[in-house]
């Protein structure tokens, strides 16, 4: 059964946090909610989860409306970003205790929490404190809580931000695989958005309470509805460039009225207009013969790949993304030429990409 | 601050011990004159360890014999007050006791219902119960008094009982609130998820987190409630009724004063806060951390 | 399948709510509120504990016959000379024991620990210790100056004026003088280590250290300190009672023991009420100036 959020809005007093919110998430799929810090993601979570009431707007899970539930009759889980855990009790106890509420009988309860425990590793815990587990020892056991209910709802409200690096890339793998395992619906809230791309069948990317696009992260990554959604997918960030002007089939950057060939196809009907234009650092060359001359003004070493900083002068500045055997220095003279297949151009004004 | 030089050292650690045996000392010298047989409390000069050690006082308090004296060759009775001590200490336990936990349960309550749900007024309620705890208790006990004697519950322990739940709850009630307010919400949401009920999280995840705040306004109540003498001597006029505060004070009466049974009374009276001070050692350190300045 | 209504779990969660603060309201009420108004309207009254049915009402009387009897003003600055004494020797002893406790010695939590001692002792039986120790002929206070050599005669603890308010002055200062150091301690201990460091590069020497880094961060902690406890002390009943019942005579009376002996020896309770009024209001007049300097110190920090 798919889950559907109908114009759900939220307001604290004066202050307007959720703006008509309304999204499908089908039944299975793993939805990311992405964003800055107050974009209203994890207030959207606590109304899924029944812990805050929306202000207007419902909730269906197939054709019960849950909006109206308390949050223990919804059936969902939680795992929150402290995790949370019940410190008095041990980590069976912790895993239990949904059961233990709903009325399940002790044998069949600790079947099923050792049972959860195998599958994350963590038998050999059940009966230590959560104060003796360490950072990713206690994030296990708050999966194990929420998994061993079975729900047709998981929430995690960015359950990886407080792990070291090292440890975030194993757990989101280790997440996702859960996921896959248990056959149920996962709202997951993070403003890490390579969490959101690596893990998400589906993307919402919010800003400031209004959901700006609700894509696969392939669409959200090659067609981004809008300026905020273009720079904030991808790693590094898209370049910008303010100013260009569409017309006679080619974008001109201002810096100096040079022009950049683009694809037939990208362009807007008609009339000459000012654009925004969008161009990923894996799109921009330095390598070859044509193009725009710049000036390197940063090399960065990232590893396999080198981030190379240019100004094209008149203060347009782009930064590229290039192998990192390529020679090139500070202070070298190149020609920076842009993929015109993947050129982004967004509306000088609202920023709406004029693709879309 | 790092090392101090040896001499430095040394002087430091020969200062504490003496201010805290001239802190002691009074206890101390109570306990030596308790166990002196009554020629040698009456001795001069004043030894700190006595030729014979005898355990005649206690005795004679536990088993509530009546004291004599013996002045030149006759034997006098100081004072009728010995054979209640045990009554006095019953008392003093039955009363600080059920103060104690009427205090404790009833702020426990208001203090989650202050810092968890909203109605108007929820906000004042800890500040006015602070407020509440500066009024000295001559203001408050002697209309308490005349509603005792309304009640017809003058001279009984439900009195004193009362009375203690008035000088206990508005700190008992501070204490708390700021104690649950620094327990982190998400435990009750993950519990409300869980399934759980209002009062079902209330019971299994609140108190257990509480459990030391609630032992720290514990003890304060105990000790604060075991320790009068202002409720005790308005509201019980007879003898037995009395708690250990006030009837010591009638060790005071007969012929003559006996130090040495009226110094083990006063040790014996010390010894169940000396053992409350020994178990709430952290306890009450972190509970004045989370109040304030109390005095 | 049932659904419930709108909002039905929330009204629900709100009662529990409204329950559990019942008691308290209704425990406040009859424990707070009552007694202090019931003792505010007794002052406007005359009242015989022990004839309760001719009580009258009596307007200002009450307060007129407080503020023309000598004792009440003689009780009054006893009160404030007792109170004054007491904070003086409770906030520099107070300081010192702190600092004491604050040194880096193996052991020192052993002593932290013993210093709230006089805390829990009942003020009965320091009180009854103190009046064995200072008995005249044969407490050990005497002899033990009497055998130093610091004194000829015995001193009369407890049956000379300016003794006993002395006496009284001591039991307060050592019953409550750890209260001052565990405020100044905790203070000291959240004072960042560093700062000692960078004064003894800048080439600051252990009194100036003190001066001009300890002393002004205890500053905040020692006002707060000070007017709290002189709210408390100058209020206080059994610290005086017990030890001298406000004697010799009524040398060592304060507001609080005057009201008492209104009420219980004189068998006015109006007039006991109306001190008590009295003091209620210059409580109230002191937290005023209390929450002002909290607020301000709060700001600071």
């Amino acid at each position: 059964m798919t889950i559907r959020l109908e114009h759900i809005c939220k307001s604290f007093g004066p202050v307007r946090v959720l703006e008509d919110v309304h999204l499908g998430f089908p039944e299975r799929a793993f939805v990311t909610l992405v964003g800055p810090s107050g974009c209203g993601k994890t207030t959207l979570l606590r109304i899924l989860a029944g812990l805050e009431t929306a202000t207007s707007g419902a909730i269906w899970h197939g054709t019960e409306k849950v909006s109206d539930l308390a949050p223990g009759k919804r059936d969902v889980a939680m795992v929150f970003q402290n995790y949370a855990l019940y410190p008095h009790m041990d980590v069976g106890a912790n895993i239990g205790y949904g059961l233990k509420v709903r009325g399940v009988p002790r044998d069949e309860r600790e079947r099923r929490v050792r049972e959860v425990a195998r599958v994350l590793e963590i038998e050999p815990l059940l009966a230590r404190k959560p104060r003796q587990l360490s950072g990713g020892q206690r994030q296990r056991v708050a999966l194990g809580r929420a998994m061993v209910r079975k729900p047709w709802l998981f929430l995690m409200d960015e359950p990886l931000s407080n792990l070291d690096a090292k440890l975030r890339v194993t757990m989101r793998g280790e997440l996702k695989r859960f996921h896959l395992r248990l056959e149920a619906t996962t709202v997951y809230v993070t403003h890490d958005q390579l969490e959101a791309m690596t893990m998400s069948d589906l993307i919402a990317v919010m800003d400031h309470g209004v959901v700006q696009q609700y894509a696969t992260p392939a669409e959200i990554y090659n067609r981004p509805a809008n300026v905020f959604v273009a720079g904030f997918i991808g790693s590094p960030p898209m370049n910008f460039i303010e100013g260009a002007r569409l017309g006679g089939g080619e974008v001109a950057i201002p810096a100096g009225d040079r022009v950049v060939p683009v694809a037939a196809s990208s362009l807007a009907a008609g009339a000459d207009r000012t654009v925004r234009l969008g161009v990923r650092p894996q799109d921009v060359r330095i390598d070859g013969a044509a193009g725009v001359p710049g000036e390197v003004t940063l090399v960065q070493l990232v590893g396999s790949e080198k981030l190379v900083d240019l100004d094209l002068g008149a203060g347009v500045r782009v930064t590229a993304e290039v192998k990192a055997d390529l020679p090139v220095e500070q202070g070298a003279r190149v020609r920076v030429s842009l993929d015109p297949a993947r050129l982004h151009l967004f509306d000088a004004s609202s920023g709406r990409n004029l693709a879309a | 601050m790092n090392q101090l030089g040896f001499v430095r050292q040394t002087v430091a650690y020969v200062v504490l011990l003496a201010v805290t045996f001239l802190i002691c000392f009074p206890l101390i010298w109570a306990f030596s004159t308790s166990i002196k047989a009554p020629k040698e409390v009456m001795a001069t000069p004043p030894r700190l360890l006595p030729a014979e050690a005898t355990s005649a006082n206690y005795r004679n308090l536990i088993t509530g014999k009546e004291q004599y004296f013996r002045a030149d060759q006759a034997y006098v009775p100081t004072t009728a007050a010995p054979q209640h001590f045990v009554s006095w200490f019953t008392n003093s336990l039955i009363v600080s006791g059920a103060s104690t936990l009427i205090s404790i349960v009833i702020s426990t309550l208001a203090a989650y219902s202050v810092t968890r749900f909203r109605y108007w007024g929820r906000r004042i309620v800890p500040y006015f119960s602070l407020l509440g705890y500066m009024i000295p208790s001559i203001v408050l006990v002697f209309p308490m008094f005349l509603v005792m004697a309304q009640l017809s519950l003058v001279n009984s322990l439900w009195s004193l009982t009362f009375g203690y739940v008035s000088i206990t709850l508005p700190f008992c009630m501070w204490l708390l609130w700021a104690f649950f307010r620094g327990i982190p919400i998400e435990l009750e949401e993950a519990a409300m998820i869980d399934g759980a009920s209002r009062l079902r999280v209330f019971v299994d995840i609140v108190l257990p987190s509480a459990a030391p705040g609630i032992i720290a306004a514990a003890i304060f109540s105990l000790i604060v409630s075991w320790n009068d003498f202002l409720f005790a001597r308005v509201f019980i006029n007879s003898i037995e009724n009395l708690p250990l505060t006030v009837g010591v004070m009638h060790f005071f009466e007969g012929t003559h004063v006996d130090w040495g049974l009226m110094m083990a009374a006063a040790v014996l009276m010390t010894v169940p806060m000396a053992i409350l001070f020994m178990l709430m050692q952290r306890h009450l350190v972190a509970g004045f951390g989370a109040g304030a300045v109390k005095g | 399948m049932h659904v419930s209504t709108s909002t039905d779990w929330r009204v629900a969660d709100d009662r529990i709510g409204i329950l559990f603060i019942a008691p308290f309201v209704v425990a406040a009420l009859v424990f707070m509120v009552y007694p202090v108004a019931e003792s505010v309207r007794l002052a406007f009254y005359q009242h015989n504990p022990l004839n309760p049915d001719a009580a009258a009402f009596v307007g200002l009387d009450n307060f007129r016959a407080i503020f023309a009897d000598p004792l009440f003003w003689q009780s009054f600055r006893q009160a404030t000379i007792w109170t004054g004494c007491s904070i003086l020797l409770q906030t520099v002893i107070g300081v010192a024991l702190a600092l004491l406790l604050h040194l880096p010695l193996r052991g020192i939590s052993v002593f932290r620990g013993l210093l709230l001692f006089p805390y829990i002792v009942p003020t009965v039986v320091i009180a009854l210790v103190l009046q064995w120790m200072l008995n005249p002929d044969i407490g050990v206070v005497n002899w033990s100056l009497r055998g130093a050599g610091l004194i000829d005669e015995s001193i009369y603890w407890l049956a000379s004026p300016n003794m006993a308010m002395l006496s009284t002055i001591m039991l307060n200062v050592w019953k409550y003088t750890p209260f001052v150091t565990i405020c100044v301690l905790a203070r000291l201990q959240t004072i960042p280590l560093e700062l000692y460091d960078a004064a003894k590069v800048d080439g600051a020497g252990a009194v100036r250290r003190f001066l001009d880094i300890t002393l002004p961060q205890l500053a905040e902690v020692l006002v707060v300190v000070v007017i709290f406890r002189t709210i408390w002390t100058f209020n206080k009943f059994e610290e005086i009672y017990l030890l001298t019942k406000g004697g010799p005579g009524t040398s060592t009376f304060n507001l609080a023991i005057y009201s008492f002996e209104q009420s219980v020896a004189s068998l006015k309770m109006g007039v006991g009420a109306a001190t008590g009024v009295v003091m209620m209001f210059l409580l109230f007049a002191g937290s005023l100036v209390y929450m002002r300097v909290f607020r301000f110190a709060s700001e600071d920090a």
